[in-house]
């Protein structure tokens, strides 16, 4: 909740202080935006769709993600890695 | 010592094969409950492909088990994992007590042509089993 509303003033703010870069829409955390969606490390189909193809975590600042969706987020991803639901690395594509 | 709600997943060693996973996975449940631990669900995944080579094994039987114990008991019943050499890994999770029990299979299976797996002892923690919308 408080993340959504923080982001929408963020938006209606533009042009005043900070100045968003480049054009294209903003993105929104999509565990906020779906309440339904649980971040749960036993669910790698999700969690994969955060993942490098390399492997890697993307940054929130590509996701959109809320900082602590992304924290929980990186917890989930580095549990699913120790009972192999998700790579550490994958080789280069 | 109140009691806390857990779940662990535990990869078992694919040399098992399916009737030797079952009986490893009853004799972990047992363990749990040696230690005073209550099983609610649990939950079998069947063999499925693991995300990198682990123990020379390309491939794992994975067991899900959700269940109420002590936080000391928690650390035997690790300790004991660890001690199990059939168990390639393991994760265990505290679980806030109003989350919902896992919903059958929620990652996605690898390999179709296996039949649904089955369930031993629904869960029945009370007031934990609304449905997830």
């Amino acid at each position: 909740m408080a993340e959504r509303e923080r982001g929408e003033r963020r938006g209606k703010g533009e042009g005043r202080g900070f100045r968003r870069r480049g054009i294209g829409r903003r993105k929104v955390c999509r565990f906020c935006a779906d309440k339904s969606m649980l971040i749960d490390y036993k669910d790698a189909r999700v969690l994969g769709t955060f993942l490098s193809e390399r492997g890697k975590i993307l940054p929130s600042r590509i996701t959109g993600n809320c900082a602590g969706h992304q924290r929980q987020l990186t917890l989930a991803i580095k549990r699913a890695r120790t009972v192999a639901l998700l790579p550490f690395s994958a080789a280069y594509p | 010592m109140p009691d806390r709600r857990y779940e662990t997943l535990v990869l078992l060693h694919a040399d098992l094969g399916e009737p030797g996973a079952k009986e490893l996975a009853e004799r972990v449940k047992k363990l749990i409950e040696d230690q005073g631990g209550i099983v609610g669900q649990v939950q079998e995944w069947g063999l499925r492909d693991l995300a990198y080579v682990l123990a020379k094994q390309r491939r794992a039987f994975y067991v899900l088990f959700e269940y109420r114990s002590t936080p000391k008991a928690l650390l035997e019943i690790e300790r004991n994992l660890k001690l199990m050499d059939r168990v390639l890994r393991f994760v265990s999770v505290r679980q806030a007590e109003n989350a919902p029990p896992t919903p059958p299979r929620p990652v996605a299976a690898r390999r179709p042509e296996r039949e649904e797996p089955e369930f031993e002892g629904a869960a029945e923690f009370e007031g934990l089993n609304e449905e997830v919308p």
